[in-house]
């Protein structure tokens, strides 16, 4: 499952051992197709890493404060550290390695 | 729910059309995306000397000969710029202008991308640079934005831009056409490079910096690693197997954008290997 970020708050995701924040918007295509990949991997990742969806338009400040210039941006935290982050559409095994690899 | 095609063929150069009209022979549905014109590298060769069976033929008659071969089969061309091809697993999302198609298998033969990316232009991608003001450009509302002009269709995202952003940079490059609008300002420097720091935040021309929040660089041909998120390139090239296929499953690449030798005898060689790798894939799923 993955949780919608509301109104800037994205305390859960700094708090657990690793969680995936997915920056996007409804009018942005690749986000769109994004979506199901993400759902897809947080089923496959359960357990392991919390994911979340951050709308850069009901969420400015953190797309502001994460520098996030183009979207989809996916950002990797691990203990609320950020630990990497990925631009663009990526296939569903290359974005399970990209956050694999981050979680270490 | 979308028509989902067997098979999606991106180009209407020798490549795209051999594909299109083996997988209509096999039975397939198809959707061949392209310029209806077809190829431009059909039409600006003189003579040609060495395609078999059609001996000192001018590019004119052979893209004569090509459409009327797709006419005789009731094949259509979808008129469009493919934006962007999405894995999603088991089908592949094909975005065209507003519209996204529903594919089981792509056959990629959009030819060779020209031209050098300008410095600064890779390193910025994703930070201030991006190849998409309809899916970037919102980020940017309010701000200035620049658009460098490669392409035909930059003057209408120039436009688009000029609704959400205060000021709009445009440099028109070659023969782009020139966008109208009160907030945008028309530049003829020759962009040189993408400066930053962290992030793009100026064009560089002979006459010195501009400065942008976001810098949009629309060219008329993608890299193919840009048109297919994760696909594997070697140089400038898609990286195949002798049956067409790239590392994406369900994904094949041919002419000339699987490499050299440019020809287009290869072409259309390569764009049957890769329409017959196809209909076998979607036999085995
Ligand atoms: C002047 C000239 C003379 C030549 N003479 C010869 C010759 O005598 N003999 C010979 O064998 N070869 C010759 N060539 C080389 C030949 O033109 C190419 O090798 C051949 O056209 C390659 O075919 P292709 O189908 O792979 O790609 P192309 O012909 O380049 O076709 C690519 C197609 O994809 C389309 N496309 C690209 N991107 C997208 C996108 N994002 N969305 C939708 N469509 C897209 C393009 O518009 C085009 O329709 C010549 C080339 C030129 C320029």
């Amino acid at each position: 499952m993955v949780t919608k970020i509301e109104n800037e708050k994205m305390e859960k995701a700094l708090e657990a051992k690793a969680a995936v924040v997915d920056f996007s918007a409804t009018w942005c295509g690749p986000c769109r197709m994004l979506a199901p990949v993400m759902e897809e991997l947080s089923e496959e990742l359960k357990g392991k890493v919390d994911f979340y969806n951050a709308d850069t338009d009901e969420n400015p400040q953190l797309a502001g404060k994460y520098n996030i210039y183009s979207i989809p941006a996916v950002l990797v935290f691990k203990d609320g550290q950020l630990v990497g982050s990925s631009v663009g559409f990526r296939p569903k095994a290359d974005m399970k390695a990209f956050i694999e690899s981050k979680l270490g | 729910m979308p028509q989902r095609y067997d098979i999606a063929i991106i180009g209407t150069g020798p490549a795209g059309i051999s594909a299109a009209i083996t997988a209509a022979v096999r039975g397939k549905t198809i959707l061949l995306l392209g310029p209806a014109a077809l190829s431009e590298k059909l039409s600006r060769a003189e003579k040609i000397e060495n395609y078999p069976g059609l001996p000192a033929i001018s590019g004119a008659d052979f893209a004569r000969a090509l459409s009327a071969h797709l006419d005789s089969l009731g094949i259509r061309i979808t008129d469009g710029r493919v934006g962007a091809v999405y894995a999603m697993g088991d089908w592949f999302g094909i975005q065209a202008g507003e519209t996204t198609y529903e594919a089981s298998a792509v056959i990629l033969a959009c030819g060779v991308a020209q031209g050098k990316p300008l410095p600064g232009e890779e390193e910025f991608l994703g930070r201030g640079v991006s190849y998409c003001a309809t899916c970037d450009g919102r980020l940017y509302r309010g701000k200035t934005a620049a658009v460098l002009a490669y392409c035909a269709e930059a003057a209408k995202e120039a436009e688009f831009l000029a609704t959400l952003c205060a000021r709009v940079l445009y440099f028109p490059v070659g023969r782009a056409p020139i966008p109208r609008a009160e907030n945008i300002e028309v530049i003829r420097e020759l962009p040189r490079a993408i400066a930053g720091e962290g992030k793009a935040n100026a064009v560089l021309t002979d006459a010195g910096a501009r400065e942008a929040d976001g810098i949009f660089v629309l060219r008329d041909a993608v890299l193919p690693e840009r048109l297919v998120p994760g696909l594997a390139t070697e140089g400038e090239r898609v990286a195949v197997d002798l049956s067409m296929r790239t590392n994406l499953p369900g994904l094949f690449a041919c002419g000339d954008a699987a490499g050299r030798p440019y020809q287009y005898v290869k072409a259309a060689g390569q764009g049957n290997t890769a329409a017959l790798s196809a209909v076998e894939y979607l036999s085995k799923r």
